[in-house]
């Protein structure tokens, strides 16, 4: 895109361009940046946030927080809920997008608001709601289930299974929107060629993977970053209000963990130091994500 | 095109179990607001009530400023979504059609904020907010939401799949940016606007462990924090009436969003450019 | 775009009917506080309307009403005393703080040596020679002495009292064929919850398992077992590794009790499912409006031939205002909460137990209440037995007690033994609190 950008700033006109960044970058040194300098900085002491004295420690939380084993247990939790959430809300809703664009379109209209509808209410809700409707004694299900002689888990103490759960409650909410996008997405891509791909009979799943794909691509990478990143940020509702990270850390992520470091325990050092070592991993997977992925996007403007 | 019957039926199979899944909930929510407790706990199996009940609804009216909460909640969510989505668009649009130093940079900086985890900027948010006489002010809770990395990483991808041509042309045409913007990026954008403007809304109205923060007096609650006021590890939750709350909660966006509907559903099928 | 348009145009204008209504309540205010010139305190809660929110507001406005130099503002803190803690911990960091807090027992240590407040009995001493003797005259030694710290500090007063009691589904204990007034020892309970499960199938019992140790300690301590002597953890002693085994037997071994988490245990017993719950009084009103069965409860269990020892639930008031006006000011507030009325009020609101002395049988404290309310009388009847609910001393106290929370999950979950278990926290605890 760079050729023909040119001409556009030849009207050397960089002022303007940041006269339109100023408000947000404004308000996000003042409300991200700073915060996160804030933190980099606390992550060498030890503080609890109100005793008077900070007492500098040097790498010491970094180091209590690479040998506590805790911390692999939900750097491994952290991976297994952006597993089951790519799944359920990356994979699935692009396949149902292609379908309903493709086999179904019939319909349509009542499919996307159906599947939208629970993006409305918030994890709270939908927390307190699932304790109910999921109790493994008394709940619905349960009691459905036990007229077939199934007997529920007791999901909300088991290694495992609770991650599943909380992962389904969290993709309760988020399904809906990445299969609206995604539905847009695929449904902006131009016709004649996969008409033309069906008139050569070429099967389904080819024109999914060969066509649909790629050419829905821009939106794809953006459903696929957001469930990874806000995923893990959605799922730490149902933890705090179902499992508070339980059993035995069983349903922690990092996020919910360095909240309880900073929250709970008041270990200010030690979650700061977890944060910024999570912003890292994070960060180091973005750059590759520029490096590489981001060549093979399609944008109409390439 | 063409699909046999054989292939579309089992997916609308599919499709419809899929629904019923994610609406089963919501069914269950709203029945119960109309149960009293003693019969939520004792009949789950039937989703409504023989004898519904608005006592659930009445508590909640009584016991709180309800449409004072409400009125909070809608404030801080309109507020929220059309700062950030001018913000977002601003800045998207400069990433998208300008050149200039430290681009890349910048842009690199701004959207890692993304992995940013809240427990970071709660503490030093709130010393700001604090020292600037915003506690318990719905401009407190309104203030560090006004530009955020998500909006700012949708919008440019969205301006990225607007052909340059156009631009160029108009540029050509010696049209100023703020025509170009308004008249030209902005209609071809609709969908990603729209979208993000939805999801804003929806996440402001919905926020929760920021206020809780920033907000003390009950004139000031936003429907969020009024759901915790009957929630309770010790007394017990009082789950009917949280479910009341919830379904107002719910119903509102949901009210919005059915008014535009038409709109949006256009938006979302019109695919962009053609 | 018209329709965005007019939704913008929607919100534009909401925001500004908003602002000029915001703009009249702000002046609206300092004229108040011009002409008026009460004081203005905030007063930090936990009580969510179920657990008695509707009493503080009640009390507030009363206490409004009735005083010309104050002016109590109440804050309600979600997620009980550890959420309003985290609230607390922003504040105080920013420089400020509330005048009057509830604080729970578990962070008393915590609350103690990186808050600043000032013992009541001092703000007393200096400004109000007439209530020199309050304190001693209406509260028992052993109930003041619950809000005292490791150093002896006495920082704060009991407010919110609580004791775990065992609720009975009498129809189930019938129809099992078992004493429909309830086991009287742990070994009992144990026994009955193996008939419960034979005979009907339901579960026998759910000890409360919420992010704390309350109720373990209320079943060690009364086999003899001591959390903590001179500031060291003991738990793991003979008898603290026999009381814990004794609950762990009947979820692992013999599947005879629940595990699962608080509000879904609870759940099961007012739905039938479990025929006894071991939790706290404040529970009383949910379980007895809800139930559908014939309920009751009965005194903690104890062990054959051991004295019950129950740690204190609940939260005391402590006084966090800087300032000398604002410290007498919540003095004030506080004196009218523990009167006999307000106590007697905000028992009934909450269903915790008085925490003072003169209200339980007094005419216009809770006779009426009490009456009206047997299961109330399980819970009066053992205050005797009340001890502190410990709290772990130093800097790591809280993680001290996270490292129990975590053992009960592996022990409960069954991946390690009580006795392995107990052990290897008591010296990993022991090694923190160095």
């Amino acid at each position: 895109m760079t050729a023909s950008l040119k001409k556009i700033s030849a009207n050397k006109q960089a002022w303007f361009a940041y006269g339109m960044l100023l408000p947000s970058v404004v308000i996000m040194a003042v409300f991200m940046f700073w915060p996160f300098l804030y933190t980099i900085y606390l992550s060498f002491f030890d503080w609890n946030m109100i005793k008077p004295t900070k007492e500098f420690v040097g790498l010491q939380n970094y180091i209590n927080v690479l040998k506590d084993p805790i911390t692999y247990k939900v750097f491994w939790n952290s991976a297994v809920y952006i597993f089951i959430l790519l799944v359920i809300n990356f994979t699935v809703p692009y396949i149902f997008a292609f379908i309903l664009d493709f086999v179904i379109g019939k319909m349509n209209g009542f499919y996307k608001s159906a599947f939208f509808l629970p993006a409305f209410i918030s994890l709270v809700v939908g927390s307190i709601l699932f304790t109910w409707i999921l109790n493994p004694i008394s709940g619905p299900v349960a009691i459905v289930m036990g007229w077939f002689g199934l007997e529920m888990p007791i999901w909300s103490k088991l290694d495992g299974w609770v991650i599943f759960v909380l992962s389904l409650i969290t993709s309760w909410k988020i399904f809906g929107y990445n299969f609206i996008l995604l539905y847009a997405s695929i449904n902006g891509i131009s016709r004649e060629i996969i008409e033309a791909a069906r008139l050569d009979n070429v099967p389904l799943w080819k024109i999914f993977f060969h066509i649909v794909v790629p050419m829905s691509s821009a939106t794809g990478i953006y459903i696929f970053i957001i469930t990874i990143v806000q995923g893990l940020q959605f799922a730490f509702t149902p933890i705090k209000v179902i499992t508070q990270g339980g059993p035995n850390y069983a349903s922690s992520n990092v996020i919910y963990h360095a909240y309880h470091e900073a929250f709970v325990l008041y270990r200010t050092g030690h979650s700061a130091a977890l944060s910024i070592l999570t912003m890292v991993i994070f960060v180091i997977l973005l750059i590759l994500e520029f490096k590489y992925v981001e060549r093979g996007i399609y944008y109409e403007n390439k | 095109m063409k699909i046999s019957k054989k292939v579309s039926v089992p997916w609308h199979i599919v499709f419809l179990i899929t629904i019923f899944l994610l609406i089963f909930p919501i069914v269950f929510a709203v029945g119960s607001s109309f149960k009293t407790l003693q019969d939520a706990y004792n009949n789950p199996l039937s989703l409504f009530s023989l004898n519904p009940t608005l006592e659930n609804y009445q508590t909640f009216f009584d016991s709180l400023p309800a449409l004072q909460i409400t009125l909070n909640t809608f404030l801080i969510a309109s507020v929220v979504t059309i700062f950030k989505v001018v913000t977002s668009f601003l800045a998207a649009y400069a990433f998208v059609y300008f050149i200039f130093k430290g681009k890349n940079t910048l842009y690199f900086i701004l959207i890692s904020t993304i992995f940013l985890p809240f427990t970071v900027t709660m503490i030093p948010n709130y010393l700001i907010i604090s020292n600037l006489g915003l506690s318990d002010s719905l401009w407190g809770v309104v203030l560090p939401q006004l530009a955020d990395a998500m909006g700012i990483f949708l919008l440019t991808q969205a301006l990225r799949t607007i052909p340059v041509s156009l631009i160029e042309v108009a540029r050509l045409d010696d049209m100023s940016h703020w025509q170009i913007m308004r008249d030209i990026v902005l209609p071809l954008a609709r969908p990603a606007v729209t979208s993000t403007s939805i999801w804003f809304f929806i996440t402001a109205w919905n926020e929760y462990v920021w206020p809780v923060l920033i907000l003390k007096s009950t004139e000031n609650f936003t429907l969020p924090l009024a759901l915790q006021m009957y929630i309770s590890s010790e007394g017990g939750t009082n789950f009917t009436v949280a479910m009341a709350v919830s379904v107002i909660t719910m119903i509102i966006p949901l009210a919005l969003y059915l008014m535009f509907q038409r709109y949006i559903i256009g938006t979302f099928t019109s695919s962009g450019i053609k | 775009m018209k329709a965005l348009t007019k939704f913008l145009l929607l919100c534009v204008c909401v925001v500004v009917l908003a602002a000029c209504k915001d703009s009249e309540v702000g002046s609206a205010g300092d004229d108040a506080a011009a002409s008026g010139e009460k004081v203005k305190i905030e007063y930090w809660h936990v009580n969510a309307e179920t657990q008695g929110g509707k009493t503080v507001e009640e009390l507030v406005e009363e206490f409004n009403a009735q005083s010309d130099t104050v002016e109590v503002v109440a804050k309600f803190n979600p997620d009980m005393y550890k959420g309003l803690m985290q609230n607390l911990q922003a504040e105080a960091a920013a420089g400020n703080a509330p005048a009057v807090v509830q604080i729970g027992w578990a962070f008393l240590d915590y609350f103690s040596n990186n808050f600043s407040y000032v013992e009541p009995q001092s703000i007393i001493d200096q400004h109000f020679e007439e209530d020199k003797t309050f304190l001693t005259d209406h509260f028992l030694p052993n109930v003041m002495d619950l809000a005292k710290n490791s150093e002896g500090s006495q920082v704060g007063i009991p407010y919110s009292l609580s004791n775990p009691v065992l609720y009975i589904n009498r129809d189930l204990l019938r129809e099992a064929g078992l004493d429909e007034n309830g086991p009287k020892t742990w070994q009992e309970v144990q026994e009955f919850s193996e008939v419960i499960k034979e005979e009907t199938g339901k579960y026998g019992f759910y000890l409360q398992e919420p992010a704390d140790n309350w109720a373990t300690q209320a079943l060690l301590e009364s086999n003899g077992a001591q959390m903590i002597t001179d500031g060291k953890a003991t738990f793991a002693s003979a008898e603290g590794i026999e009381a814990y085994s004794l609950w762990a037997d009947m979820i692992v071994k013999e599947e005879t009790a629940l595990h699962i988490g608080w509000d879904q245990g609870i759940q099961s017993f007012i739905d039938g499912n479990v025929a006894m719950l071991y939790t706290t009084i404040a529970q009383r009103s949910n379980v007895q409006n809800n139930a559908q069965f014939d309920v009751a409860t009965v005194k903690s269990p104890a062990w054959e031939g051991k004295e019950v020892k129950l740690p204190a639930g609940g939260a005391m008031l402590a006084v966090t205002a800087q300032e000398e006006e604002q410290q007498k000011a919540a003095w004030e507030f506080m004196k009218f909460l523990y009167s006999v009325e307000s106590v007697a009020k905000w028992t009934e609101g909450t269903g915790y137990v008085p925490p003072r002395e003169g209200v339980a049988d007094a005419e216009n404290g809770l006779k009426q209440f009490l009456e009206e309310n047997e299961m109330m009388q399980a819970a009066v009847d053992q205050m005797d037995v009340i001890v502190p609910w410990t709290s772990f001393p130093g800097d790591a106290g809280l993680q001290a007690e996270q490292l129990l929370l975590d053992v009960r999950d592996q022990i409960l979950g069954g991946t390690i033994t009580v006795e392995e278990g107990l052990t290897t926290t008591q010296e990993a605890i022991n090694k923190l609190l160095e």
